[in-house]
């Protein structure tokens, strides 16, 4: 893969640096913000979310019901809180799995010399497929089910940490205090997770939250193209895919849920950002 | 020099290699006897058994991948199953839309993402810097299928400027067909604009500091001269890099675009193929789409190799 | 240039005074969007209505049915010949009819075409068991002799799906690799999940007179018919708004309001369209329990389901009996089984039949959004009874190869047009998966079929109503009327639950 021109240390204008944490504190608040809506769903939603009652099909927003009805008469405001739980538990869940399988990866590339040539090819290879693509074919070879879309991202994200991963675990490793302990004959695997692991929390966190982001909007895609989780589990991205139909006419059965994936992608990136100038500002221009 | 091209070369191949077998693996994955899901309902057990010998299923594993690189070396990417036809062929025949619509998203992706990119590294933490920086977020926060939902009821629908869906009848002309991608393009674009703009900012960021910018800068060179002449030129090329591989990623939002659309590309192809069980379709997809990304990367690094002799890492 | 002033002057008086002559000019390219890509084109091995409403454009069967649903010949001269005992038919060609490959239609194609019908047609094959003799007495004339007598022959040979068509006997295979007829239309070039193009067949000797329902006269007004797989509904609806398509079939009924007022397209409700209906698997798995079809059958309520797949009462019928008003085979023997919802019942009769918390996996298709709709509002009701549910939903080709599979599902979603003789009903044979076999069953149908005395056949039917109820080897959910849009300039075109586009014209 072409690198980026090595990154120059640029300082940044205090207004920046201020506005960078603004976006980050917002960006916070606005995901802390759905993440609770979602987890207190059960308390906060006016309506059972598969409740339904076909005499109030496509009603629109009203004091009734805030975000209006579906085809199915079901309260689109409950059933967009309810399904950001899924939502964000697939984005979640995917991320962690990714993080789990690429920081592994990564580290053993980036460590032992011996590995790194299988393990990167093996990077290379996965990031040759488009992201929503492999996904596409890894939940149909293992059947389409909120556990395999979960699995599937997964999979999909890990050649991403692990490249980060890897070339981090590569410069810390030529670090003197790494290389001192190495000389006093410290466990490998206590350089690992005294020295390695510990350096490479803030790169981490920084393309985790991107993953999370990219993985939520990849879920909705696929529940869109109706190969993701089944379409009567209510995720943000079926709520779209079944409102489709009702585009032009009950409008707010797509725009609600849709807002909901913008919201909560436009927060994560936003925090994503933020991480990344507060906790290193070299990584700044890495995308 | 050339030692550095072979050495790239070889790598190319080796991720080439690491595909297919990571293709394979995937189909082998897949529920069900492939020789079955060939056949459809109708076969007895018996055309099953003789399916499985003539693709080699009754093989093992190891062996069978020797047979599925041969195939390949072959230049057969395999039958589609549903569509009765030669995988290589179904994908010819879907990539013209494919292409055009990736080829207009990247002009519109950066006929947006240049100027305002350059903009706003010039006036970086202005207001113009930090409502691109937010905008360019949320562009990227949008769904693709989304925005084209939304695209498809106000020009296709409201305003009928553009067709809905499709591609056109038997006889459409080349100018209607490509009418046929002006929204889908749009939504893409827009949407891919966000990683262009932010990656044309930082790259200018990075050359208005340099010495030679500021030298040219010292010697009074008007300004929008120095930004442009100078350190755009200096920025361009991970700039045309970061275009290059958004070109190959494309394809991912293109998948999920042309379904919207209803254009018969080769995302829809696959989309179509999975909800078919149609393996060989999918496989070879996949196959060839990642070949393009590894040789669309292969040709960024010799384009380097051009600019700057100097290259090596 | 005098002259050339007088013709256009008359041509514009002419217009004027004849607007309806001017109508009907030849001409013109329609674009039907249709629900979806077919596997095949050959409508003897596949049925469906799709297959049947493209395929009846290029290939014909020597009988189809006039506009009051009264069988009619096609290919044929007249009505068969039956002889006194019911067994012996003879059925009379038409002479100088041509393929679309030049060569001209025989006794011989007749009896070859017959042959493959009887081997691989689903509904063929009903009539194989049952023949003693399939011959051409001459170039012109083809004899059917029967074991045992068959009310039903003749409106199987002028059904639209699973069809009896004739293909010329050297084109004819067990996988058909052109597909070469004798209707109006020809094909000229199929691309996958694109469109299929048909242009006129300049050979075609239509039947004299005026068209009559599929039958009578064929009109070829327009050039070219092209089918657009559209699948997405939604699309359909649009683009029939935006005047893209000539024809949009199957439209969501919530889009009657959308498409109301429109100045490219105008609705098109066709009434008492079908009925939609669960078929259960009688052959494997958790549904050959009679017990637990009951249970499934007494927790669903039709009236949701109809309710959230159609929308509007206008579109729908909360109806049991099999046929509707005006049929003369309507009958309300056995509708107390009908739109029960009844939870606890339900229950009670799943713990009888020792259900064992499995899910029943319902597989169904969102090509047809209603049946996908309804699935969804008969999980809940199932749920509520205390079943478990699986959703597969797949695309409409891997659902009609799926439910082909006993093994692979429990209950699948599919509808019926009002057939003319219900003895065409799909899963009444054993043979349609769901695969309904009971004693009681066999004796009954084995009357309709052999009873000559229509108004006998009606009791008879009334009967297999009620076992359909007794034994519930499917649920027929309701009665629904189809919304579909057409361009207000498509002249001469009928709504129907198999649209054609012979007759149809394009005004200017």
């Amino acid at each position: 893969m072409a690198a980026v021109s090595s990154a120059g240390v640029d300082t940044p204008r205090i207004s920046t640096l201020i506005l960078q944490r603004r976006t980050l504190a917002i960006g916070l608040a606005v995901i802390a913000t759905i993440t609770l809506l979602a987890v207190l769903a059960p308390l906060i939603a006016p309506y059972a979310p598969n409740k339904l009652s076909i005499v109030n099909r496509l009603k629109p927003p009203s004091t009734t019901w805030f975000f209006g009805t579906d085809e199915f008469g079901r309260d689109v405001f409950s059933r967009t809180i309810y399904a950001g739980q899924l939502s964000l538990l697939v984005g979640a869940a995917a991320t962690t799995l990714a993080a789990v399988v690429g920081i592994t990866l990564g580290i053993v590339a980036g460590f032992f010399r011996k590995a790194d040539g299988v393990v990167s090819r093996i990077i290379d290879a996965m990031m040759a497929f488009p992201d929503i693509l492999l996904a596409i074919a890894l939940v149909a070879a293992l059947g389409p089910s909120l556990a395999t879309v979960i699995i599937a991202l997964g999979i999909v994200y890990a050649p991403r940490l692990a490249r980060v991963v890897r070339a981090s675990t590569l410069v810390i490793r030529e670090l003197p205090y790494v290389e001192a302990a190495r000389a006093l004959g410290v466990p490998t695997w206590r350089i690992m997770t005294r020295h390695v692991l510990r350096n490479l929390v803030s790169p981490i966190l920084v393309q985790a939250t991107f993953i999370f982001a990219y993985a939520m909007l990849a879920e909705a895609g696929l529940s869109f193209l109706g190969v993701g989780v089944s379409p009567e589990v209510p995720t943000w991205g079926t709520m779209i895919a079944s409102g489709r139909q009702y585009v032009g006419q009950a409008d707010w059965v797509t725009i609600f849920p849709g807002l909901a994936i913008i919201l909560t992608v436009l927060s994560l990136q936003l925090v994503g950002d933020g991480l990344r100038d507060l906790l290193d500002p070299r990584l700044r221009k890495d995308l | 020099m050339s030692r550095y091209v072979l050495q790239r070369l070889l790598g190319m191949l080796t991720v080439m290699f690491t595909v297919v077998t990571i293709v394979f693996i995937i189909v082998r994955v897949a529920p069900g006897d492939p020789a079955a899901v060939m056949l459809g309902p109708d076969a007895t057990p018996a055309d099953i058994e003789v399916l499985r010998v003539r693709l080699g299923l009754d093989q093992p594993l190891p062996i069978q991948y020797v047979y599925f690189l041969a195939q390949l070396a072959r230049g057969d990417l395999g039958h589609s199953i549903f569509l009765d036809m030669p995988v290589a062929s179904a994908l010819l025949d879907r990539a013209e839309p494919t292409f055009f619509l990736t080829l207009f998203a990247i002009l519109i992706a950066s006929a947006i993402a240049l100027p305002v990119g350059i903009m706003s590294a010039y006036r970086r933490g202005g207001l113009f810097d930090q409502s691109v920086t937010t905008l360019t977020v949320l562009a990227a926060s949008i769904p693709s299928f989304w925005l084209g939902l939304i695209l498809i009821q106000v020009f296709a629908v409201r305003l009928g400027w553009f067709p809905v869906a499709g591609y056109g009848g038997p006889d459409a002309s080349f100018l209607t067909r490509m009418s046929h991608l002006v929204l889908p393009a749009t939504a893409l674009g827009v949407v891919s604009s966000a990683l262009i703009t932010r990656f044309t900012r930082a790259s200018m960021l990075d050359v208005l500091n340099d010495d030679y910018v500021r030298t040219a800068r010292s010697k009074g060179m008007g300004e929008l001269r120095v930004v442009m002449k100078h350190a755009f030129k200096n920025a361009l090329i991970p700039v045309l890099t970061v275009i290059g591989l958004t070109a190959a990623l494309l394809v991912s939002g293109a998948v999920v675009t042309e379904t919207v659309f209803s254009l018969p590309g080769v995302g829809n192809l696959v989309v179509s193929a999975v909800l078919r069980r149609d393996y060989p379709v999918i496989q070879g997809a996949l196959l060839v789409i990642a070949a393009i990304y590894v040789l669309i990367n292969f040709g960024i690094d010799m384009l380097y190799l051009m600019i700057d002799p100097r290259v090596r890492y | 240039m005098l002259r050339k002033l007088i013709i256009a002057g008359l041509a514009g008086a002419s217009m004027l005074a004849a607007s309806q002559a001017f109508a009907q000019e030849r001409g013109g390219v329609v674009n039907v969007a249709t629900i979806g890509e077919l596997t095949t084109l050959d409508p003897m091995t596949a049925t469906g209505d799709l297959l049947g409403m493209v395929t009846q454009h290029f290939f014909e069967t020597l009988y189809t049915f006039d506009k009051n649903w009264g069988v009619t010949p096609l290919l044929a001269e007249g009505l068969p010949e039956v002889s006194a005992d019911g067994k012996v038919h003879t059925i009379k060609l038409r002479q100088g009819i041509t393929f679309h490959d030049g060569s001209a239609m025989t006794s011989e194609d007749v009896v070859a075409s017959l042959k493959r019908w009887l081997e691989v047609a689903s509904r063929g094959k009903l009539v194989a068991a049952n023949l003693d003799k399939l011959e051409a007495v001459d170039d012109y004339t083809v004899r059917i002799t029967l074991k045992q007598p068959f009310a039903p022959l003749t409106a199987l040979l002028a059904f639209n799906n699973s069809a009896a068509v004739v293909l010329p006997s050297e084109k004819i295979a067990e996988t058909l690799s052109e597909y070469v007829g004798t209707g109006p239309y020809m094909i000229k070039e199929r691309k996958p999940d694109q469109y299929l193009q048909l242009v006129r067949f300049d050979g075609y000797k239509s039947r004299e007179g005026e068209p009559d329902g599929f039958g009578g006269a064929r009109k070829q007004y327009l050039d070219e018919i092209r089918f657009v797989p559209v699948p997405d509904a939604n699309t359909r609806v649009e683009g029939a708004i935006a005047g893209q398509y000539d024809y949009a079939d199957l439209l969501p009924v919530e889009a009657f309001d959308r498409l109301n007022g429109q100045a490219k397209t105008e609705p098109l409700v066709l009434k008492s369209f079908g009925w939609p209906m669960f078929i259960m698997n009688n052959k494997e798995g958790m549904m050959t329990k009679p017990g637990l079809r009951k249970a499934v059958q007494a927790a669903l309520n039709s009236e949701d389901m109809l309710a959230a797949a159609f929308g509007k009462p206008d579109f729908f019928a909360v109806d049991g009996a099999l046929y509707p008003e005006g049929y003369q085979w309507r009958s309300d023997a056995g509708v107390e089984g009908y739109n029960q919802g009844n939870p606890d019942k339900a229950k009670e009769l799943a713990t009888e039949a020792g259900y064992d918390g499995k899910p029943i996996r319902i597989l169904t298709s969102r090509q047809y959004e209603f049946h996908y709709k309804m699935a969804q509002v008969a999980a809940e009701y199932l749920k509520a009874a205390g079943l478990a549910v699986q959703l597969d939903v797949v695309d409409w080709a891997t659902l009609v190869q799926r439910r082909a599979e006993p093994a692979l599902w429990d209950i699948f979603i599919t509808h019926s047009p009002f057939l003319p003789d219900p003895a065409l009903i799909a899963p009444l044979p054993a043979s349609y998966p769901g695969w309904w076999a009971s004693e009681a069953k066999d004796k009954l149908v084995v009357e309709l079929n052999t009873e000559m005395d229509p108004e006998k056949r009606v009791a008879i039917w009334s009967d297999i109503q009620k076992l359909i109820y007794d034994e519930a080897p499917f649920y027929k959910v309701g009665d629904f009327n189809a919304l579909s849009a057409k361009s207000p300039k498509l002249g001469g075109f009928t709504a129907s639950a198999w649209p054609y586009f012979w007759n149809a014209h394009l005004t200017k």
